[in-house]
């Protein structure tokens, strides 16, 4: 009959259309898996200091100390005040695995003054702890 | 009689549209959780309080102060501006293997910081040290 006929063609012609649809999707999907990286979010957002420097870290960090714009303090993931750093370094410090890879990592925002920082630094190094170090944004184009 | 030949009937596909649902459910996900940021890391190694006195520093020192997030830089009571490479050429050609001290005053910011290290460093000096901008202020 005239109208199954016409209704079998535009039903083909539909699934005919999605299928560049799909096709976009899929690039997309393959895009993201392959050049995303998948990790925690951090507590707040950070953006840190651009740099030329292009050293990757070894290891994941032991400690992990994100200091947002507003001189807000996370360590792993907790809200902390400053004064309560030391403690918290030490107390893992005396029960990590293996003491001599023990780091600690900054993320701090790149807009935050340096006199905010001193004192987290501060603290890590009355904890007695000596590998410290600072994240920063690989700049990809040097100026 | 009516011959009752079938048209050679399109396939029937499996439908499309859950597959569809599925793809951009992963398609979400890997959008929302990918990082692009290319993190990197700058060791600043903390020295220890100890009792024991500092090893004699063989090297010169060249200490440069960032007062300000303006772009310049004090270097033996001068000025130097960061945007000027020739400069930078200049001071560390003539002090080839001196390490480098950045030291800062309150208010400058980290990325202020991290400039002139790059600075530095893209003008092929050795060592710099930003570890002095981040010790406290001694008690006076």
């Amino acid at each position: 009959m005239k109208i199954a006929a016409k209704y079998a063609a535009r039903k083909a012609n539909d699934d005919d259309n999605m299928v560049p649809l799909i096709n976009v999707v899929f690039l997309m999907l393959v895009f993201f898996m392959v050049a995303g990286q998948i990790r925690k979010a951090d507590p707040i957002p950070v953006i840190p200091p651009q740099s030329i420097n292009d050293t990757r870290a070894a290891t994941d960090p032991n400690i992990e100390i994100v200091v947002g714009a507003d001189n807000i303090l996370y360590v792993d993931d907790v809200l902390f005040t400053v004064e309560d750093v030391q403690a918290y370094l030490e107390q893992a410090f005396s029960s990590a695995v293996n003491p001599d890879a023990f780091w600690v990592q900054i993320k701090a925002d790149g807009d935050i003054p340096l006199d905010s920082l001193r004192p987290i630094f501060n603290q890590v190094r009355l904890a007695g702890l000596t590998k410290v170090s600072l994240a920063t944004q690989l700049e990809r184009e040097a100026k | 009689m009516p011959l009752n030949i079938s048209q050679p009937k399109r396939k029937n596909a499996i439908s499309l549209t859950p597959l569809i649902d599925v793809v951009f459910i992963l398609l979400l996900f890997f959008m929302l959780t990918s990082s692009f940021v290319p993190w990197r890391i700058v060791d600043t190694p903390l020295s220890v309080a100890t009792d024991a006195p500092a090893a004699p520093e063989e090297r010169v020192n060249v200490i440069l102060t960032l007062k300000q997030n303006n772009g310049q830089v004090w270097v033996n009571d001068e000025v130097l501006s960061l945007s000027d490479s020739s400069v930078f050429q200049t001071l560390v050609s003539d002090n080839g293997d001196a390490v480098f001290i950045i030291q800062a005053e309150d208010g400058v910011t980290l990325q202020s910081l991290m400039s002139l290290a790059d600075r530095l460093k893209l003008n092929g000096a050795e060592t710099v040290s930003i570890a002095n901008a981040f010790a406290m202020p001694e008690a006076k």
